[in-house]
């Protein structure tokens, strides 16, 4: 019994020595304190049972700190982890932290700052997710990505950004078309989607215009190619209309990379093979005939610089 | 944001593989040999036809001789093996079920048809207007699409048999 007493005696001692200088503290003050020794854990916990605090809760300066502990964290602890719910903490409590009035708020433009670092964070992550594997990962941090920007300036315009990712993905979903694999009617349409919202949101966009013709005139080819021989002539007209339809879809794109100029050698190819496509031979020969001039001046262009070396 | 605009760069370079013609289908000759190996089944040659191999000769230059080539490493005409043979000019041309006049061979139909003789040959061109000139079927484009006249006639008086099925798929018959 007297153990037992002295237990008690011992753990009261210790408690009110660790939290005696509490005593009368709120939570967002305790979790100050150890966020200014660095105890983030400890600054976690307490900024945490703040925002259960009716009173509290609605003070900015409690989001701000809550978002400035988990960013922290986030830097220390977890910065290897894309999908880092600690960053999307920070980021959620700065949001909640602007959505009270903005321009009287002297947290804001800090909090403002430490989004945008967040924001660059998640593009980042976006964009070394790209891979067979995590894509689907990359798109979602990109939607985070899209999300902050637009809550640290609501007018911004992501256009470039979305264009640019999207063309990412696109090329990265692409790759097994290079390889024997090749790619499935699926993939194509996931792919060719893609395009299409780059063309939409940049139509000059050279890259998306070319692959998205390649795209379209390769998976007619693919068809064409993987036909049997003993295909009757009901079911290999059927097979006609359809790629016929592929190759006009493909024949835009491939004009448009002409007007840009882009990878002209290879675009000219694209333009003779999809008319080719097309039982269009006359249009096919024009397009084969400025390729072959073009290697012609390559070739005389050569010959010219071998010589003024020589 | 260094970082990311080298990753994005590195993967907007990645170039979209390009099936070149040549070196991949030929989509055009594929369509083609196709509808020849229907012929082979649509029309009905001599039984001395149907013995030994099942020629179909080239004359000219034209991609569809390698087509065809292609086609006779896995098919057969009923229980015929395909022979494929490439013929330079008509004066070259042998005994064959089916001879292929390209466009490009710069023969006259009428020179081809001396070389035919008697034979029972299906003649297949590709060129407008030679459905009335001896031809039995010639390709033509309609729509962008690859389809074949055919001249009754013309197919029969070598003692060939169209079948109706292909009669009811020709776009035109003479």
């Amino acid at each position: 019994m007297i153990k037992k007493i002295y237990i008690l005696i011992i753990i009261a001692f210790l408690t009110n020595s660790t939290f005696g200088q509490f005593v009368g503290k709120d939570n967002l003050s305790i979790s100050l304190f150890y966020m200014q020794k660095s105890e983030l854990d400890s600054a976690k916990k307490y900024i945490d049972l703040s925002i259960q605090d009716d009173a509290l809760k609605s003070l900015s300066k409690t989001w701000y700190y809550r978002g400035f502990i988990y960013k922290e964290l986030y830097k220390i602890n977890d910065k290897e982890n894309k999908t880092s719910a600690l960053r999307l903490t920070a980021i959620e409590s700065f949001t909640k932290l602007l959505s009270f009035e903005v321009d009287s708020n002297e947290f804001s433009e800090s909090a403002i700052k430490m989004l945008n670092y967040l924001a660059t964070t998640l593009y980042n992550d976006a964009a070394r997710s790209l891979d067979p594997d995590n894509y689907k990962t990359a798109i979602l941090i990109f939607e985070y990505y899209r999300n902050t920007m637009q809550m640290v300036n609501p007018t911004i315009d992501l256009k470039l950004q979305d264009a640019k990712f999207k063309l990412a993905l696109a090329s990265m979903l692409n790759r097994p078309a290079e390889t024997e694999q090749g790619l499935d009617s699926i993939q194509t349409k996931q792919i060719a989607k893609l395009y299409k919202e780059v063309i939409d949101l940049d139509p000059n966009n050279p890259v998306a215009n070319y692959n998205l013709a390649i795209l379209y005139y390769n998976e007619a080819a693919d068809i064409i190619n993987n036909m049997d021989y003993d295909m009757d002539i009901e079911k290999l007209n059927e097979v006609q209309d359809h790629c016929v339809e592929i190759f006009l879809q493909a024949l835009p794109y491939a004009k448009k990379s002409y007007e840009l100029k882009y990878k002209l050698k290879e675009t000219l190819i694209a333009l003779s093979n999809i008319y080719y496509g097309l039982n269009d031979m006359e249009k096919s020969d024009f397009y084969k005939k400025e390729l072959e001039l073009l290697e012609l001046e390559d070739l005389e262009k050569k010959k010219e610089d071998l010589e003024k070396e020589k | 944001m260094k970082k990311i605009a080298l990753i994005l760069v590195t993967l907007l370079t990645f170039s979209t593989g390009f099936k070149l013609t040549g070196d991949g289908v030929d989509t055009n000759s594929k369509m083609k040999a196709i509808f020849i190996m229907n012929f082979t089944k649509l029309v009905e040659w001599p039984q001395s036809y149907r013995e030994g191999n099942f020629v179909v000769g080239v004359v000219g230059e034209s991609p569809l001789y390698l087509e065809l080539s292609k086609m006779a490493k896995t098919k057969k005409v009923a229980n015929q093996t395909l022979e494929i043979k490439k013929f330079v000019s008509s004066d070259d041309i042998s005994k064959c079920h089916i001879l292929y006049v390209s466009q490009k061979s710069g023969e006259e139909i009428s020179t081809i048809i001396k070389h035919i003789k008697t034979n029972s040959t299906l003649i297949v061109t590709e060129q407008q207007g030679l459905i009335d000139k001896g031809a039995g079927i010639n390709f033509i484009i309609k729509d962008n699409r690859q389809k074949f006249e055919l001249n009754k006639k013309n197919v029969e008086k070598y003692k060939l048999k169209v079948s109706s099925n292909l009669e009811a798929l020709a776009f035109s018959v003479k």
